[in-house]
């Protein structure tokens, strides 16, 4: 306390030191220059009068001291000069610029120049960023238009005409491959040998929207599409334009349809006969969402007409998101799933249309164990891929299953999502779509007899990967390469793969036709692997120079504003100390790629260091001996309150990636107890009521309001979890009550009443509120009413 | 205790007991920095049976870790007590105006160095019980105090509520012996440096800073928990128990160092007086 006593007093002294001794001596000198400049100005003109002269001093004088390190010549001259007139002008310009304006005005120029460099960063860190994303997105060549099938192409017959396409949204691998699946059926065809099972290694970002793209049109979509696929409205991610299987097939002459994510009408607007979408909005719609889908299923199979039929179904992402892989929801959802399954195949078998069809069951990405995706973690990147058709048969490639649960979630042989595309269009005779990265799986190829037509199909897709490249890296193909490189160790990936093809064209010359392919293929398969690695890492091809710019000019900008807010900190000392270092680990915290999925902990944990800090400053003024209550101060029990009620938050919600599976109070602890969670949801009523109180006239009847709307919205709330989560009332009186209460009550009419009367109450609070006239409670007012709205709501 | 000063002087900045010193013989001087080090090398050779076995070994070593602390509050730090060697101190105006404030105070800390010197003169007897009083003092206080206290600030730092219980009880028992014994020792239950232990405000000295440092490290080692290393020492006391450990020894290094003995860390804004966070 002493030493802050000494502090006030040398602040304050300071302060004198500036009003009297330096304050006079910058007022004298910005006096000078103002009288010099007004002099100066008022000679070319003399016939103008006071108001002018008066005006360009100020100006002067502010610029003057705006200007300051710049003008330092000028100034220093236009000293010598006035001291000269001092003697004469004093007198006159004394009584214009008075001290107290002379001094306000350059204390304001100090913060102005502060704002201007803030305002100036401010201007600068969007540009910084979007200089940065320019880089950081790196932008890819599409090869516009649709492919066509060449003529050497020509002679390799299609397996299948029709494609039944079932995309089971976030089904990842061992959801149908593990010993937990309920996928039974599907598990039997796969030891019948009619369902070859992979695992499609989804790359990074792991959303619906990327991920259908990459798997039609066979390319490795941006990270551009993430935001796309938030903003579902923007038609400008359409693929309409895109040469996909879709648009071959539809560009062949086919019909398509559609059932499910409303998605795929998105990105392909006006491509299907026949659609029925569903919006992936309502998270908590596990049952209507699928049934939608499943509702169409027995009449599209029925019907003959169309050549590509494909089913979306999201509820298993639902459960997922809403409740994790380990749900209860999760096993009846297989079943549900694996039914559909039964249904195709069996209509593949006995419906004579169906003779040739081709039925793809697979997941458009995966989910980790909290049941979220997007990143790139193994049980994310790993969806599940099934090809079924009774024709699938004559490959002899009888597995096992289920098989044993493995923590990489890899099943069977591990593919790329995009191969589906080169492998589809073979199956079913179309021209691989242009911006493919996929490679033909190589499991399919005896699906053909000569050795011919597997060579052709592989060439053809080589062929169509090879085109990319160069589109991507130009030059690298068209040239003649020089025979009789060593390609074991050329100097690029490209070269190597140059190389290869090269080497390639001189087998098909040379081999002859019965050992063509046992030589031929692996060298193609080499290119293949060769041409989809370089294309996949153009992906990430950074514009590092773009990069380095938009990073140095965010660091001109925080340059900038750091003389203020540095200033600014040490105004408030330890607080600002602690701001800084804060920021500085909060910087840093992004380098650890876990804390990006556990920020929180962060908060936590540098929250509970604050409310730590808080309670000594507190302490360091309030805990004095005369007191005598020590730790039972009043600030001391709030700051504990404090520091308790953050210590509950904590641990209310698990979020985040490590702890997201361990026991929290809003899961764990109100299913174990719902009494407590009712007691909490009943005083949040009340404590709405209450409010709702305080804004009603003193009239019992309006009074009544406040506790009958309460009242009726916790019965509707009650009813409505009866109907919707029943689990939630295990306590057996609320299940005994909710038994007890007359059911012919629609939800709906309960949710009118309770809505209908929160419009009354607040119509007459509002007009009461009126009224009284009281200003500005109004504003306070409308908080509790948007609070009541909210916790109803809820 | 305080009512000898006037409120109107400064009513909270009533002489405090100065930073404590390392007792000046060579022995105590000499320990007083092998002690960090050799508990920082015997926790780290005993760091592979704590991953494996976390309560097992957290109890085990809880008696060796006592009587090590023990050994080094009694061979280097002055204990608590009014000691008649005190009062036969040379005339030092804090220590002489504390040392008259009352009677009352039983433990009261003194100028240890000088106290030193005076009392070679009396009788063993004195000397031992001297120093035994406190030890068994601080040995109760922080079992059957400072370790719940710590126990329920690591619980309302994040520590499990539910579960890992008896990793809570252990690592505060711990913490408490690395920090509160040799402060208890020292100061024995003077309210005015508790009052200023609590507060952040002691002047800094070996005692001190290793208990702040025990304190920080503790909560810097909450870092490494949520990281997706997958490793076994993430779990829970073992993060925290290191970085106690590690701010035990860098706090009673550090704060010996002569720039900063004795200063304090300032939560008054002041602008006069740039004293940075010791830690």
């Amino acid at each position: 306390m002493a030493k802050s006593v000494r502090a006030s007093v040398s602040k304050r002294n300071r302060a004198n030191l500036r009003k009297n001794v330096f304050g006079p001596v910058a007022d004298a000198r910005t006096e000078r220059l103002a009288a010099k400049l007004q002099e100066l100005a008022s000679q070319p003109r003399p016939s103008q009068e006071k108001p002018t002269g008066e005006q360009s001093s100020e100006k002067a004088g502010e610029d003057a001291n705006g200007a300051n390190p710049v003008m330092n010549e000028d100034e220093m001259e236009l000293d010598a000069k006035a001291s000269k007139n001092r003697v004469q002008k004093a007198g006159r310009v004394q009584k214009r610029n008075r001290k107290p304006r002379n001094s306000m005005v350059s204390g304001r120029m100090a913060i102005l120049s502060g704002h201007w460099a803030v305002l100036l960063a401010n201007l600068l860190v969007p540009v910084g960023i979007l200089v940065f994303s320019t880089g950081f997105f790196p932008y890819k060549p599409l090869l516009p238009g649709l492919a066509i099938l060449e003529d050497i192409d020509q002679d390799v017959p299609p397996v299948f005409d029709k494609v039944i396409f079932m995309v089971v949204d976030a089904l990842r691998s061992d959801f149908v491959y593990s010993h937990e699946s309920g996928f039974q059926f599907t598990q039997s065809l796969i030891r019948d040998g009619t369902a070859i099972p992979f695992t499609a290694r989804a790359s990074s970002p792991t959303v619906t929207m990327p991920r259908l793209k990459a798997i039609t049109t066979g390319s490795v979509p941006s990270f551009l599409d993430v935001i796309l696929n938030i903003a579902e409205s923007d038609t400008s991610s359409t693929l309409a334009y895109q040469d996909t299987w879709l648009a071959q097939l539809k560009a062949r002459g086919d019909r398509l349809v559609m059932y499910g994510d409303d998605t795929w009408l998105k990105l392909f607007p006006g491509m299907f006969d026949r659609a029925d979408g569903t919006t992936s909005f309502f998270v908590s719609d596990f049952i209507e969402v699928d049934q939608n889908v499943t509702r169409h299923v027995a009449f599209e199979l029925s019907q003959p007409d169309w050549s590509a039929f494909i089913m979306h179904y999201l509820g298993l992402d639902h459960i997922g998101h809403k409740a994790g892989p380990k749900s209860p929801f999760m096993p009846a959802k297989h079943r549900e799933m694996d039914d559909v399954v039964n249904e195709v195949y069996s209509a593949l078998q006995q419906e004579p249309h169906l003779n040739s069809t081709l039925f793809i069951l697979c997941g458009d990405h995966g989910m980790n164990e909290a049941g979220n995706h997007g990143g790139s973690s193994a049980g994310e990147t790993s969806p599940a891929l099934l090809f079924i058709s009774p024709k699938l048969e004559q490959l002899g490639t009888q597995l096992q299953s289920p098989i044993g649960q493995n923590g990489d979630f890899e099943y069977y042989r591990t593919v790329e999502q995009v191969d589906i595309t080169p492998t589809l269009a073979g199956l079913l005779g179309l021209p691989i779509s242009r911006n493919s990265l996929g490679i033909f799986i190589p499991e399919f190829l005896n699906m053909w007899d000569s050795d011919g037509q597997k060579l052709k199909i592989l060439h053809r897709n080589a062929r169509q990967l090879l085109t990319t490249v160069e589109a991507t890296f130009p030059g690298s193909f068209s040239s003649e390469n020089p025979t009789g490189l060593d390609c074991e160790v050329p100097a690029s990936d490209i070269a190597r793969a140059q190389c290869l093809w090269s080497r390639v064209h001189e087998l098909f010359r040379e081999t002859n036709k019965e050992m063509a392919f046992r030589t031929i293929s692996p060298a193609l398969h080499e290119v293949l692997g060769i041409a989809q690695n370089v294309m996949s890492s153009t992906a990430s091809n950074y514009d590092v120079s773009r990069l380095g710019l938009g990073l140095l000019i965010t660091t001109a900008a925080a340059l900038l504003v750091l003389p203020t807010v540095s200033h600014q900190c040490a105004r408030s000392y330890h607080a600002g100390l602690f701001l800084a270092l804060m920021v500085i680990g909060y910087g840093a915290m992004m380098f650890a790629s876990s804390y990006v999925e556990e920020e929180q902990q962060f908060w936590y944990w540098i929250c509970s260091g604050w409310i730590f800090y808080l309670h000594i400053k507190s302490g360091a003024y309030k805990s004095s001996s005369h007191h005598g209550t020590g730790l039972f101060h009043r600030t001391n029990a709030a700051t504990l309150g404090l520091l308790m009620a953050q210590r509950i938050l904590r641990r209310w919600n698990q979020t985040g990636q490590k702890f997201a599976a361990e026991p929290d109070i809003a899961h764990t602890l109100f299913s174990r107890k719902p009494a407590v969670m009712w007691a909490l949801v009943a005083l949040t009523y009340m404590d709405s009521g209450y409010h709702f109180l305080q804004g009603l006239p003193a009239a019992v009847l309006p009074r009544l309001g406040a506790f009958v709307l309460p009242a009726l919205a916790l019965v509707f709330k009650m009813n409505f979890v009866a109907n919707d989560s029943p689990e939630l009332l295990a306590d057996s009186i609320l299940s005994r009550l909710m038994e007890a209460w007359p059911k012919d009550l629609s939800l709906v009419w309960q949710a009118r009443l309770v809505f209908a009367c929160l419009t009354c109450c607040s119509l007459v609070a509002i007009f009461n509120r009126g009224n009284s006239k009281i200003t500005g409670g109004k504003s306070e007012f409308a908080f509790e009413l948007a609070d009541v709205h909210i916790d109803l709501a809820c | 205790m305080t009512s000898s000063l006037s409120p109107a002087q400064a009513p909270v900045e009533k002489p405090s007991p100065p930073p404590v010193a390392i007792l000046p013989a060579q022995v105590a001087q000499i320990y007083s920095f092998v002690h960090p080090a050799l508990l920082l090398s015997l926790y780290a050779f005993r760091f592979k049976a704590l991953v494996a076995e976390p309560v097992q070994e957290l109890l085990a070593d809880l008696p060796w870790l006592a009587l090590l602390q023990l050994l080094y509050v009694i061979v280097c730090l002055p204990p608590a007590g009014s000691a008649p060697a005190a009062d036969s101190s040379v005339p030092d105006s804090k220590a002489s105006a504390r040392s008259s404030s009352g009677p009352g105070a039983v433990l009261r800390s003194s100028k240890p160095g000088l106290r030193k010197r005076h009392s070679g003169g009396k009788n063993d007897w004195s000397r031992v019980w001297a120093k035994l009083m406190p030890t068994f003092l601080s040995f109760a206080l922080t079992s059957f105090l400072a370790t719940p206290v710590l126990a329920i600030l690591l619980v309302l730092f994040g520590a499990p509520l539910t579960t890992h219980n008896v990793e809570t009880v252990l690592c505060a028992a711990h913490m408490a012996l690395l920090s509160a014994t040799p402060l208890i020792y020292v100061h024995g239950v003077d309210g005015a440096v508790w009052r200023e232990v609590w507060g952040i405000a002691r002047p800094a000295d070996a005692v001190w800073g290793s208990a702040l440092g025990t304190g920080l490290g503790a909560w810097f080692g909450a870092i490494p928990i949520p990281l997706d290393w997958d490793r076994p020492w993430q779990a829970f006391p073992i993060t925290i128990l290191t970085g106690a450990y590690i701010g035990y020894a860098l706090g009673s290094v550090i704060s010996r160092t002569p720039f900063i003995y004795g200063k304090r860390i300032q939560f008054v804004p002041e602008e006069d007086d740039d004293e940075k966070k010791t830690n």
